[in-house]
């Protein structure tokens, strides 16, 4: 049932180059990949997966194959979360992914569904006006009218065509659908089908069929979930970067092809100063000093690492635009306070804060310090 | 072979379930333990029935009571089910280990200024200099003795380990492919159902390690050597069954081969030289109860144990240890009003047997569990994780010593300073009155706050009486029989009266969510004169300011410590550390201000007035110019944004005493709070604020009673009834005269404004007076008036 392919399934035929698109899909660009896994995988599949747990977790955390076949890491992280994740699903559980905005719950969720079911494009987009028809099933008003009601007046949605083919749905943004659709879910997660009531029909879900989704817990104005939908499912967090390092690694480097795909006329950013914005950004975050010594506030807003990446861009622009090229704290600050700053009055206290107790009392930050008193 | 060894893991709880079942299978007739040989006398209270792990067996010099060894106990240590065992059968128990009154004798370097005995993290970073100071986790589990990991042994570990001996284990799990040595056991030891020959296995593969990494530590040698010379007298004796139980890295050197000499290193004359000709010291030795929180890594010297909730657990509930782990943690979070329903219980147990699956263990583990708990139980809030940690995972679980254990070091140190101090502990209550410009008084009242942070009321406070001098102490002492037992009870937290005072004090700190709080302690922690206290707290109150978003509380907070900053204090307490924190807290109050003080009902303002009062007082006790000049910046916005009428009125006043408010501006906003187009009640709020404290200053401003004047007369009578208890309450803190000169100002003040020529006559616009006119009434006016008429000159 899994090898199914789905009528929402974009058509790869060889006449329509990929190479043209400006995206691909996780199971498209790393069909290679997954094609690998599959053909050594020998290890025991849950019913309706493509692949065994340990592939989907070699395949999202990358590693070498025993054939020497290198699968890229998808996920740079904890690998227990990867864990919990796979294995939530192989338990028929349905999986949250949860967390501030920038941390690859997308990511991984499309990674997920793709090694998995080897389909990743059974998505509802969750916003303030999904209705029923998109969780359950829709009609062709024309046919209705026609013929009255039947399975060919029908439309599916993604989620019906996972259960009716036992693949993985994925629910984007699951907190921005209004509270009396998610409630949909509850009969398709704990009773495992989806009545048609004017067909006197169901649709069972196949065995392979989960339901991924993600919710991030920062936004304001968002429909809680219930705590009967909540509990079924089990949730994962997904965290910011881990240490310093890779922050900066991952900043830099994002920044750099950013620059590149600007065409900034820049010279690449000073890593000291990436540090330093990335620095900052953990330590509103976290709280707490990285010496890990005086605590701070944190503001309201994320401080993701898009953010920081966001903040490196635009002071690029800046040197280069109207600056001397050379990234220097005078460039970076008005796009650090308007990132850190999202509440007025609040968070102004935590910047200021910051600024007279941290960024004052190190002797190399003086520039910043300076250019912070001057922005606010 | 009348030997039998059994090599354990101390504190393992499958190690000791499997000791059990062999020692019921072998029945020796002796069992000989791994512990220090001079703990002997005491060790057989260990069977009292009053006696409840965990508890630890205390060696200590009795003239240096702070360098105390302990050696834990908990249900789960093979060496107590040994123990047990021992005196259930009525099977003699003998301890093995180099005695304590050797060890203890050995040369320890810089140990001089031990650290005390911590229970907590953050006085072990601050009092200890040694950065090794924490034991190494990956030694803590297997050669050791059961823990004997006071602060000085600490140190020497940190001292003579530096290149420390191989640990077995992690060679051990790196062969099997575990990058993790602790689960390696865990999986391979602890939880294996079926024990049978595990002791010969952990014996091969302890001996096969020792081949490859001899011991090379001269301490450990020389231990082994002590336990070998045991074993020999032992054998001597007769014993038909002997079992050993000791550490397992131990275990290859004390077999048959090694006791007859024949082991490379074991000979009889060798270990004869090594314990030659040692120095002595003289131990006591006794039974203290412990707490399973002081058994993690987290206490700083903790005895390997991580997890002494979850080990307890696996002794408990040997079946289905994973479900009961849930539930019960389950039951925990519907405790606290946390929703955990069956049904998430079940999903949280088959999410935990699918990871154990997935990372192919045999069943779940604690980390399997607890991730199976976060993801579905707690939907992946790390806040009640930490509760069960705290909860279940590590434990509140507190020993018990029978009545009639030896007294303990605290006990000993109180006795000794009762003596010293010349104070007898007696039933009667009696009065002590104190001047603490005396040595010996001011160390009798330190001594008492001591002990009343350690919950030991032996005396209680009272305020001072009739004299308000603040050198006098007044204090009425009551000794207690049950506090014997708070003694014993208290003796968890240090050795000496001012260490256990100390780390109660700062435990305490740590626990604390608001900054008065901690003030507060860190108030009674100078007057218990506890030096060493004092920067812990700060740091504490430190971090609790930088996260604090009460303004208030920062507040309140500032003025104990600008008194500690300015002036020490009679007692002699360090300070200097004291003032970059005041000026932190006044920068956050400074930032923080404006948007605490927006929005305040009546009462909240006044509370705020009350705290703002404090604030400047403590500036004027700091006297930094620039901390001023930063002050009236922040009062002076609050005066001119829209805060509540009282405090812009009290800003006004406060800034008009400092100076950096001249007449003109204070009669120009007082016009604007007392103009008409305001409510009445906030004219009158203004008015209070600006009447707080002395009158003296308001009393030569002139322009400021016209404005109350008008504002007066021009109130409806409604509202004039309405807004007259206000302006009573705020007149009514003036003293009398202050009261007296204010009426006479207003007098003069009706006087002139409504006929006087200082100001109207040069008005424009005024009529001349018409003189002729005006002489008409001076005769009735002098009648009046009670004065001589003057003939008319004219």
């Amino acid at each position: 049932m899994a090898k199914k392919t789905p009528a929402t399934a974009p058509a790869t035929s060889a006449d329509s180059p990929l190479q043209s698109k400006l995206r691909q899909h996780a199971e498209q660009e790393f069909a290679a990949e997954l094609e690998a896994l599959a053909a050594q995988d020998d290890r025991q599949k849950p019913p309706g997966w493509n692949l065994s747990p340990w592939a989907v977790k070699t395949y999202l955390l990358g590693g070498r194959l025993a054939d020497g076949f290198e699968v890229s890491p998808k996920y740079v992280g904890n690998g227990k979360l990867v864990e919990i994740a796979v294995a939530t699903l192989a338990t028929d559980r349905a999986l949250l992914l949860y967390g501030v905005p920038g941390t690859a719950k997308s990511w991984v969720s499309e990674h997920l569904a793709a090694a998995i079911s080897g389909n990743s494009t059974l998505l509802v987009q969750g916003t303030a006006g999904t209705d029923e028809a998109s969780l359950r099933y829709g009609w062709n008003y024309a046919r209705l009218l026609a013929e009255g009601p039947s399975t060919k007046a029908l439309v599916p949605s993604p989620m019906m065509l996972a259960m009716e083919s036992g693949q993985i749905a994925r629910i984007e943004e699951l907190t921005r659908i209004p509270s009396d659709v998610q409630d949909t879910l509850i009969t398709i997660l704990s009773e495992k089908t989806l009545p048609i009531p004017e067909l006197n029909q169901e649709t069972q879900a196949t065995r392979g069929f989960n339901v991924i989704a993600t919710a991030n817990n920062r936004d304001k104005g968002i429909n809680e979930l219930s705590s009967a939908l909540l509990r079924r499912f089990n949730t994962v967090v997904l965290p910011p970067p881990d240490t310093l390092e890779d922050e900066v690694a991952i900043v830099s480097r994002r920044s750099e092809q950013m620059g590149r795909a600007l065409e900034l006329p820049c010279e690449k950013p000073a890593l000291e100063e990436i540090r330093r914005v990335v620095t900052i950004f953990r330590e509103l975050r976290n709280g707490l000093t990285e010496d890990g010594k005086t605590k701070v506030k944190s503001p309201s807003g994320t401080l993701s690492t898009a953010e920081a990446i966001s903040v490196i861009a635009g002071g690029m622009a800046l040197s280069a635009y109207y600056g001397d090229g050379q990234l220097k704290a005078g460039d970076l600050v008005s796009g650090m306070v308007g990132a850190i700053v999202k509440d007025p009055v609040q968070d102004q206290v935590v910047w200021q804060e910051y600024l007279q107790t941290i960024v004052k009392e190190r002797d190399d930050w003086k520039d910043w310090y300076r250019a912070g008193r001057s922005a606010s | 072979m009348p030997l039998h060894l059994f090599g354990i893991r101390h504190h393992g709880p499958g190690c000791a379930r499997s000791l059990r079942a062999a020692l019921d299978e072998l029945q020796p007739d002796i069992i000989v333990m791994e512990g220090p040989a001079d703990a002997q006398e005491v060790l057989a209270q260990g069977a009292h029935a009053q006696m409840i792990p965990p508890v630890a067996l205390l060696l200590y010099p009795p003239d240096e009571p702070r360098r105390a060894v302990y050696y834990p106990f908990t249900r789960f240590s093979p060496e107590w089910q040994a123990l047990r065992w021992g005196a259930a059968k009525g099977v003699p128990i003998r301890l093995m280990d180099l005695p304590q009154s050797l060890r203890l004798a050995q040369p320890t370097p810089a140990t001089t200024g031990t650290p005390p005995l911590s229970p907590n993290p953050p006085e072990a970073a601050a009092a200890n200099p040694a950065p090794a100071a924490q034991p190494d986790p990956t030694s803590a589990e297997d050669g050791p003795p059961p823990a004997d990991r006071a602060p000085d042994e600490d140190f020497d570990h940190a001292v003579d380990n530096l290149p420390w001996r191989v640990d077995p284990l992690a060679q051990l799990a790196e062969a099997a492919g575990y990058r993790d040595h602790e689960l390696w056991w865990e999986q391979q030891i602890e939880q294996r159902a079926n024990a049978t020959g595990l002791f010969a296995a952990i014996f091969e593969a302890m001996r096969t390690v020792r081949d490859e990494f001899p011991e090379t530590l001269d301490r450990d040698l020389l231990r082994e050597a002590h336990m070998r010379t045991v074993l020999r007298a032992v054998r001597k004796q007769g014993y038909a069954t002997i079992a050993v139980v000791c550490g397992a890295w131990h275990a290859p050197v004390l077999d048959e081969t090694a006791l007859d000499g024949k082991r490379p290193g074991c000979k009889v004359s060798e270990d004869h030289a090594r314990l030659k000709g040692l120095a002595k010291v003289k131990t006591t030795a006794t039974w203290i109860p412990w707490t399973h929180s002081r058994l993690t890594y987290r206490s700083g010297y903790g005895a390997g144990v991580q997890s002494p909730g979850w080990y307890d657990h696996l002794w408990t509930s040997r079946e289905s240890a994973a479900t009961r782990w849930i539930t019960t943690a389950a039951r925990l979070l519907r405790e606290r009003e946390l929703d955990a329903s069956a049904a998430s219980v079940i999903e949280a147990v088959r999410l935990a047997d699918a990871l154990a699956a997935m990372r192919e263990l045999r069943s779940p583990g604690l980390a399997e569990l607890n991730e199976a708990i976060l993801a579905v139980l707690c939907h992946g809030q790390p806040a009640p994780l930490q509760l069960i940690h705290d909860r279940l995972e590590v434990g509140d679980v507190l020993g018990q010593v029978p009545e009639d254990t030896p007294a303990v070091p605290l006990a000993q140190d109180l006795s000794r300073l009762q003596k010293s101090l010349r104070l007898k502990p007696s039933t009667m209550s009696q009065p002590l009155d104190l001047d603490v410009r005396k040595e010996i008084d001011l160390a009798r009242s330190q001594l008492l706050h001591r002990l009343g942070l350690l919950r030991l009321d032996w005396g209680t406070h009272r305020s001072s009486g009739g004299r308000t001098s603040t050198f006098h102490e007044l204090w009425q002492l009551e000794w207690k029989p049950e506090l014997a037992v708070g003694i014993i009870e208290a003796s968890v937290w240090g050795n000496t009266v001012e260490l256990a005072a100390a780390a109660r004090v700062i435990d305490e700190a740590t626990r604390a969510e608001a900054l008065p709080e901690v003030s507060g302690l860190l108030h009674r922690a100078v007057l218990a004169g506890l030096a060493g206290a004092v920067d812990p707290l700060l740091t504490q109150i430190q971090s609790l300011a930088a996260v604090g978003t009460d303004v208030r509380h920062l507040m309140d907070g500032l003025l104990p410590l600008a008194q500690l900053a300015r002036y020490g204090d009679v007692r002699q307490t360090p300070a200097g550390h004291v003032e970059p924190i005041v000026v932190g807290m006044l920068e956050r109050i400074v930032v923080g201000l404006g948007t605490a003080c927006a929005a305040l009902d009546d009462e909240a303002a006044q509370r705020m007035q009350e705290s703002l009062g404090r604030v400047s007082q403590s500036l004027d006790l700091l006297n930094r110019d620039d901390l001023e000049r930063d002050w009236r910046q922040a009062l002076r916005r609050l005066m001119e944004g829209g805060a509540h009428a009282l405090l812009r009125g009290w800003c006004c006043r406060v800034l008009l005493e400092k100076g950096a408010l001249d007449a003109d501006e204070l009669y120009r906003r007082a016009r604007l709070a007392l103009s008409v187009v305001n409510p009445p009640a906030e004219s009158a709020a203004w008015a209070a604020g600006l009447l707080k404290g002395s009158g003296l200053v308001l009393l030569h401003q002139e322009g400021i009673w016209e404005v109350f004047d008008r504002w007066l007369s021009e109130l409806s009578a409604e509202t004039f009834v309405e807004t007259l208890p206000l302006l009573r309450r705020a007149f009514a803190d003036f003293t009398g005269p202050e009261r007296r000169q204010m009426g006479e100002r207003v007098r003069h003040l009706s006087t002139a404004s409504t006929g006087g020529p200082s100001r109207s006559a040069t008005a424009p616009g005024v009529e001349p007076i018409d003189l002729a006119r005006a002489r008409v009434v001076l005769p009735v006016l002098a009648q009046v008036l009670g004065v001589p008429v003057t003939p008319d000159p004219s």
